[in-house]
């Protein structure tokens, strides 16, 4: 018997008991939209938290940290001491990050950009306008691997004079130094965010003054003396020209919208203009109180060709002795959670299916009762057993395919209703349905279909023909 | 005489013995016969006397007892099922007593429904159950369903169906047991006719006498055993038990 004729007995059967065939479908409609709505709602959590984490710094990136914990990556100056010895750690000197380590960082198998990160906290002034930021000066090499969405200019130039490449949410943390106000959140308008306003501050065409000595600036501004009591005079102030803005609004939030960035040699090189002779601060001190000669780095910077290498780079670097993150913990973790969730949810749906597949079961076996005649007759006409039992399985088959159909096409219709009473909370949408998941959840239709007519396809195969055409 | 001494059908000393609570009943008992090629044979009894079992162990339908049922020299009591279902697909016509037309198909699809287990194509299995049709004189009737026709051309349609595959063998289980007696001597003769002219074996059961005397032999069967054989070419009684 060849298939063409095999499928067409077994949809005519299927047809000839219409109303039926509909209800044992629509069984299989449910079940399949309820697994899969619930697994698009697994998938779709799990999609906004890696978009989320993706924000943060990509999944490839490693910071690192050294391993004194104290001098910090905002280098407020606040040293935690080193010298009290609750621990033996405490009084070995701590490994800091200088350019031998980051040689070392960048000679590891699987990474593929290495940078130190040096930040320090300036005042920028425009006119009346006035800010306190965080710059952070890295290797050239390194700004230009981060793939950056340049708005105007252009990243900042290797060595020569010192230049600003502005974050797009820099605008954000100016406030008015007369009045004291920010007109960016003084008037944020949640409702329409294209209406807020900023300070009125241009980056690229007006200087932008900088004090780099923000202690002596505040000592100076309110009255401070210094140890032999003499008022602290005002510190100088630096023009700094910018040389790029990057690209996006003031909303939006990512990796570095925030920062102000510049190249980490012409960094070092102003500070140690700024600070002759004096202590930088943020920098670590030995034990007498006294500065390195060296700048060392906050931070370093290393994005790996692979996330899957993340953890093998991370411990390389922990068996140096450096703190060392990724978001690599954090995703595994979201990662973990979501797929909890997915499973939850899954069998939630499974359970509509399995009683769906129930349905087929018993649809046939009313299907085989009704027909034992009509089979008795085949067998006896030298139909193939196989043959016989294909047919019943083809039709469980079936029921499953056209209910997987449908079910599909009801989960994208519940899907879009989800994602748009939610849109307000998930831009992205919260409900994610994937092309492997149509896949899948038809395979599993029909594999499911299948098995459920198998027991009752068996025993008409098995069936006696004899006792089958006596059947009157 | 008989002319052809081919026999198609032999069966050699058959036993069927069916348990009914703590009793043994003999449904066979001991049967020997053989049939020729071309011949149109009937097996008459009464009710019980094992003429349907005989039939049922000859197209393979039950398992005997003991003994052999050789039919174009295969043995069918030591085929399984699946080698049954491939043997009748390939040797066999049946006619069933209440038609057992399947009633969502008309009658050239019922007719063509054995050539479809036998995977021939679409067209051809078409062509051949039209001609079928034609020759047991459906011609009006090709695309009816059963349950628009007659007892009498229902049992046509049954009779093409059995004759579609060219079978070596066909079995006939009181064909004529659903018609009245007008339909019934029409059916018989058709049969009897189509047989002669396509030299096919016919082995048919009965309960009628009258409905028996159609065949060329008539084996009489009486509590599982073969009393008798009617020649009636020869109109004489060659065995007597």
């Amino acid at each position: 018997m060849s298939v063409k004729d095999l499928l067409k007995m077994s949809l005519s059967s299927l047809w000839r008991r219409k109303l039926r065939t509909i209800l044992t479908v629509l069984g299989v409609v449910i079940g399949t939209a309820s697994i899969v709505v619930m697994i698009s709602l697994g998938l779709g959590l799990n999609k906004v938290s890696m978009e989320q984490i993706e924000q943060y710094g990509g999944l490839t990136t490693i910071n690192v940290y050294s391993n004194d914990g104290g001098y910090g990556y905002y280098g407020g100056g606040v040293a935690v001491s080193v010298d009290g010895s609750d621990s033996d750690s405490d009084s070995q000197e701590p490994v800091r990050i200088d350019d031998a380590a980051i040689e070392q960082f960048k000679h590891m198998e699987h990474v593929e950009v290495a940078s130190p990160i040096l930040s320090t906290w300036v005042l920028l002034r425009q006119g009346v306008w006035e800010s306190s930021a965080s710059i952070r000066g890295m290797s050239h090499e390194a700004l230009e691997k981060m793939d950056i969405d340049i708005k105007e200019g252009s990243l900042p130039e290797e060595g020569g004079e010192l230049q600003f490449f502005y974050g797009n949410t820099v605008i954000t943390d100016f406030y008015n130094s007369k009045t004291g106000q920010n007109p960016y959140y003084e008037n944020y308008d949640y409702e329409h965010p294209e209406n807020n306003t900023t300070a009125d501050v241009d980056f690229m065409n007006t200087p932008m003054f900088v004090i780099f000595d923000t202690d002596a600036y505040y000592n100076s501004q309110y009255g401070g003396t210094d140890e032999n009591g003499a008022p602290v005079p005002a510190p100088k102030k630096y023009m700094v020209p910018g040389c790029g803005l990057m690209a996006g609004s003031p909303e939006e939030w990512g990796e570095n919208s925030n920062s102000i960035l510049c190249d980490v040699e012409a960094l070092k090189a102003q500070l140690k203009k700024v600070f002759k002779g004096k202590a930088i601060p943020g920098q670590p001190t030995n034990k007498s109180g006294k500065p390195y000669k060296e700048i060392y780095y906050n931070q370093a910077y290393i994005r790996v060709d692979d996330m899957d290498y993340v953890t093998d780079v991370q411990d390389q670097i922990r068996a140096l002795g450096f703190q060392a993150e990724s978001n690599v913990e954090w995703m595994n973790q979201v990662q973990e959670q979501s797929r909890s969730i997915q499973m939850a949810l899954g069998g939630i749906g499974a359970v509509s299916f399995f009683v769906a597949a129930i349905g087929i079961a018993n649809t046939m076996m009313m299907s085989i009762y009704e027909r034992t005649k009509e089979i008795g007759v085949m067998k006896v006409l030298g139909c193939d057993m196989g043959a016989i039992r294909n047919m019943f399985l083809a039709e469980a088959g079936f029921i499953g395919l056209i209910g997987g159909a449908v079910g599909l096409l009801l989960s994208y219709g519940i899907s879009s209703i989800i994602n748009f009473v939610t849109k307000a909370t998930y831009e992205s949408g919260i409900s994610y349905i994937p092309f492997y998941l149509v896949l899948l959840a038809m395979i599993f239709a029909v594999f499911m279909g299948m098995l459920a007519g198998l027991f009752p396809a068996l025993r008409a195969m098995r069936l006696s023909a004899l006792a089958a055409i006596r059947n009157e | 005489m008989v002319q052809e001494r081919e026999p198609v059908i032999q069966v050699k000393n058959l036993y069927k013995i069916y348990r009914v609570g703590r009793n043994k009943v003999r449904a066979l008992n001991g049967v020997d016969l053989e049939i020729y090629r071309g011949e149109f044979c009937s097996i008459v009894g009464t009710s019980g006397s094992g003429k349907s079992t005989m039939l049922n162990m000859l197209a393979g339908l039950e398992k005997p007892t003991k003994g052999e049922v050789i039919i174009s020299g295969e043995h069918l009591e030591r085929m399984n099922e699946n080698q049954l279902v491939r043997f009748r697909r390939e040797h066999v016509g049946f006619i069933f007593q209440s038609f057992n037309l399947l009633g969502t198909m008309n009658a050239k699809e019922n007719v063509a429904l054995p050539l479809t287990f036998r995977g021939v194509p679409k067209k051809v299995r078409m062509d051949k159950a039209d001609k079928m049709l034609d020759l047991v004189g459906l011609r009006k009737h090709k695309t009816h369903k059963p349950n628009e026709m007659s007892g009498g051309q229902q049992q046509r349609v049954g009779v093409a169906r059995a004759l579609v595959v060219d079978p070596e063998i066909i079995f006939a289980d009181e064909p004529t047991g659903n018609l009245d007696s007008n339909t019934s001597a029409e059916v018989m003769e058709l049969m009897k006719k189509i047989v002669r002219e396509q030299n096919q074996t016919l082995v048919m059961v009965t309960h009628d006498n009258h409905l028996a005397s159609f065949a060329d032999r008539i084996f009489h069967i009486i509590d599982g055993k073969i009393v008798k054989i009617e020649d009636n070419r020869k109109n004489r009684e060659v065995v007597e038990a």
